[in-house]
């Protein structure tokens, strides 16, 4: 008996120094020797890019748009990089913790994978980019905005993720100065939905708005799936905010926006939603309601994207039917550029036309990205992963109708 | 063991009369811990006095608004325990089917201007196609899921009851996308009323006043007619009914019609309160109603009206009552927390429920 678990313990140890020496000798294939692995691409073999994002539910245009505009940035290139076809395996996270990690160990599985694109969600990514960097496959967020993802005291778990889209450290501190300095409030009402984004994008704007000298009424919280929020309303109305902030998704905000005219007390409140309801999605949820809701969201405008930007709509338009139905895409867009840009940099090709990929080198390359004139405006990665600026605006819903979306007449820009 | 040989096993034992248990000490604990919570959440609540009358009032009428919409639930949840012993749990979907089935019209009725120039027409044809709808899907689950189980004493009725409950649920996802759809908000319904000095959306006392009707003819037709008889008599002893000549599957069919057509004016109020159908929509307020029916004594009739109200009002009131005056920021998002607290707790300390169920003798 002794002797056994001798021989057991004996052999673990064998198997971890072997794990630990392997990792540490890393992988050789051909001309590339790798710290983390090496991804060979046989000759006239395409080369596999993953995506997760928003494919079904409610918000299913944050997503959807989004996969879109990596779809014609992948056409820009001919659909072809270092070589070789581009197969892109595209999987649906679902905007939740689930959906991400369910899609991200999909993904990881497939160790042809070099790159994934996305999520568009923070909490899909949050346990979704960890999981695809276990695997040495490095990701590119394209609307994943909360601050944790890229503070610089994360878990090594995040060191293979980048995000092409603006850090909320910066959307929640426009939000509080606008509140503070353009709506002229002193009183301020939160409510988050518990995800990485919402609950973070509102700390930071409560945090700036008592830095400006206003107050914090009310901090709340629902579920994404909650539809009763009159109590919750109410409550808030006793402390008469001259604002109540919400930037949660599609189902809980559609269901404030019907409930708060009804409640007394919320009659001068200013009621402002977040970046996820720019969205034909939001309409069909909330009708008539949206008729005058305000939201802050970046701005997609012309004037502040990049000067590209007109071009990509005409080429969405011509692809897909319809313009663009949410307000990611140029970070998307934006995203895959950088991420075919890097692999293009690291790719090897040997004389037999096999081509090599180092995954650490390929996440090197991304977090080296610098300097570079996206259409959603300029790209440039510093050491945690964030590669974009924040431009901020304010819009409002002009119609009911989701066949009348169209973003700039509805939703139009009200400021600045 | 029958209920006789175990009291007289029970006589047989010796008295451990002070004898206390680590088991009692903890579910005594618990009581204490929510009394505590119960008391001193009201206390510090009504000291801080955030709240005025007129936000208590809103907020039990949001209670029964909500309740008189889980009782309806409830009914068809208790209706079928009561006869077959079984808990359908796919009877929150069967009401999403009605809600969903039931937007269709409302939205081409809205469309052409019907829905605003013949409301109650407009609501009477809605709210009958969500109860046939909720009827044949009803029957339709009952025949294929339940029925083949009958005599069959096993998990397998439960676990075709989740089944069909998932069933249901994704092929609604399926056949009409997962989008959150918006219900028609007619003008009829925005105003708002005055009841005794507070005005209150329009919405609220028409919700309760249909849930309420609906739950008297229900309570008629149980009572008063035949069917309603034999249904109680199925209730009591399936087979000695089946000798007295009443025709077992004819009452089981007319039970699920009856709950089938209690979900579908549910669903249509919960819709006409929300004004979003959603193919996961049934979930919650299905599992919640589970929770009225035991709250209120599953089985029991009456119980599941009772309990329906009582949850809804503690859900409505008790974020505010009992957690904002200890101090928990954000207490609306415990509101479920709170809904199956008092599941379990009655699960714990009165298995019978409020009521408790109506049988001439207790089966074994």
């Amino acid at each position: 008996m002794k002797i056994r678990r001798l021989l057991t313990i004996a052999a673990a140890a064998l198997l971890a120094v072997g794990v630990f020496s392997a990792a540490q000798a890393g992988e050789t294939k051909g001309p590339v020797t790798d710290e983390i692995g090496v991804v060979k691409i046989p000759k006239g073999a395409p080369i596999f890019i993953g995506g997760y994002w928003t494919l079904s539910g409610p918000d299913t245009a944050l997503g959807l748009d989004q996969k879109r505009a990596v779809e014609i940035a992948f056409d820009d290139w001919g659909n072809k990089i270092a070589g070789h076809p581009i197969k892109f395996i595209a999987e649906d996270g679902q905007c939740n913790a689930e959906g991400g990690q369910t899609a991200a160990t999909k993904l990881a599985s497939n160790q042809r994978i070099v790159l994934v694109i996305g999520p568009d969600c923070s909490s899909s990514a949050t346990p979704g980019a960890p999981i695809l960097w276990k695997a040495g496959i490095p990701s590119v967020g394209t609307s994943t905005t909360a601050p944790s993802l890229t503070a610089p005291d994360r878990k090594p778990g995040y060191h293979g993720y980048i995000r092409t889209v603006y850090n909320d450290l910066a959307a929640g501190a426009a939000d509080a100065e606008y509140f503070y300095n353009q709506l002229r409030c002193r009183t301020l009402a939160t409510v988050h939905d518990g995800s990485p984004y919402a609950e973070q994008l509102v700390r930071v704007a409560e945090n700036t708005f008592k830095g400006l000298g206003g107050s914090i009424v009310a901090a709340e919280a629902v579920a994404p799936t909650d539809v009763d929020m009159r109590p919750l309303l109410t409550g808030i109305a006793t402390t008469k905010p001259c604002v109540i902030y919400f930037p949660v998704f599609v189902a809980a905000a559609a269901q404030i926006a019907r409930q708060a005219p009804e409640i007394s007390g919320l009659e001068n409140t200013h009621i402002v939603g977040g970046s996820a309801l720019m969205a034909p999605g939001f309409l069909e949820a909330a009708g008539d309601a949206a008729v005058g809701f305000v939201f802050t969201n970046p701005d997609t405008s012309t004037d502040a994207f990049g000067k590209r930007y007109p071009e990509f709509v005409e080429k969405y338009k011509k692809k897909f039917g319809e313009a663009p139905v949410q307000a990611f895409h140029a970070n998307a867009y934006d995203g895959a550029v950088v991420a075919l840009m890097a692999i293009e940099k690291v790719a090897v090709t040997d004389d037999k036309g096999n081509t090599y990929i180092g995954r650490k080198a390929l996440r090197d390359a991304l977090f080296a990205t610098e300097a570079f004139d996206g259409i959603g405006g300029a790209i440039k990665c510093n050491e945690h992963g964030d590669c974009a600026a924040f431009k901020f605006a304010v819009y409002e819903f002009t119609n009911g109708d989701p066949s009348t979306f169209k973003i700039g007449t509805n939703p139009k820009k009200i400021f600045p | 063991m029958t209920a006789e040989a175990a009291r007289q096993g029970a006589a047989a034992r010796p008295k451990r009369r002070f004898r206390i248990t680590y088991v009692d000490v903890i579910l005594w604990s618990l009581r204490l811990l929510i009394l505590v919570v119960v008391v001193g959440g009201t206390i510090g609540t009504l000291i801080k006095g955030r709240y005025t009358i007129e936000h208590w009032f809103d907020f039990v009428m949001f209670g029964l608004t909500m309740g008189g919409i889980y009782a309806l639930i409830a009914l068809g949840y208790t209706m079928v325990y009561g006869i077959l012993r079984l808990i359908n749990f796919a009877h929150g979907d069967i009401t999403m089917t009605g809600a969903f089935s039931a937007f269709f019209l409302a939205r081409h009725l809205d469309r052409t201007g019907l829905l605003d120039a013949y409301p109650l027409l407009s609501m009477l044809a809605i709210t009958a196609l969500a109860m046939v709808v909720c009827s044949v899907i009803a029957l339709a689950v009952e025949r294929i899921c339940y029925r083949p189980f009958r005599h069959v004493v096993t998990l397998a009725p439960l676990i075709c009851a989740i089944g069909a409950s998932f069933f249901l649920q994704h092929s609604f996802r399926g056949l009409f996308g997962s989008t959150i759809r918006s219900y028609p908000d007619p003008e009829w319904l925005k105003g708002k009323i005055d009841i005794a000095g507070f005005g209150i959306p329009l919405v609220q006392p028409m919700v309760i006043g249909t849930a309420l009707t609906a739950m008297l003819l229900l309570y008629l037709i149980v009572q008063k007619t035949k069917m309603g008889t034999a249904m109680r008599a199925v209730s009591e002893d399936r087979d000695a009914a089946a000798l007295m000549g009443i025709d077992v599957n004819k009452v089981i069919t007319f039970t699920f019609i009856l709950g089938g057509c209690m979900a579908g004016i549910g669903g249509v109020l919960y819709a006409m309160v929300y004004k979003q159908v959603y193919f996961f929509m049934g979930f919650l307020p299905g599992i919640k109603a589970f929770s009225a029916a035991v709250l209120g004594g599953i089985g029991n009739i009456p119980g599941a009206m009772v309990g329906g109200f009582f949850l809804g009002i503690v859900e409505s009131v008790g974020p505010a009552l009992f957690l904002d005056g200890i101090g928990i920021t954000a207490p609306y998002q415990l509101r479920d927390l709170i809904a199956f607290i008092m599941l379990i707790m009655v699960l714990i300390f009165r298995p019978q429920g409020i009521l408790g169920e109506r049988l001439a003798a207790k089966r074994a």
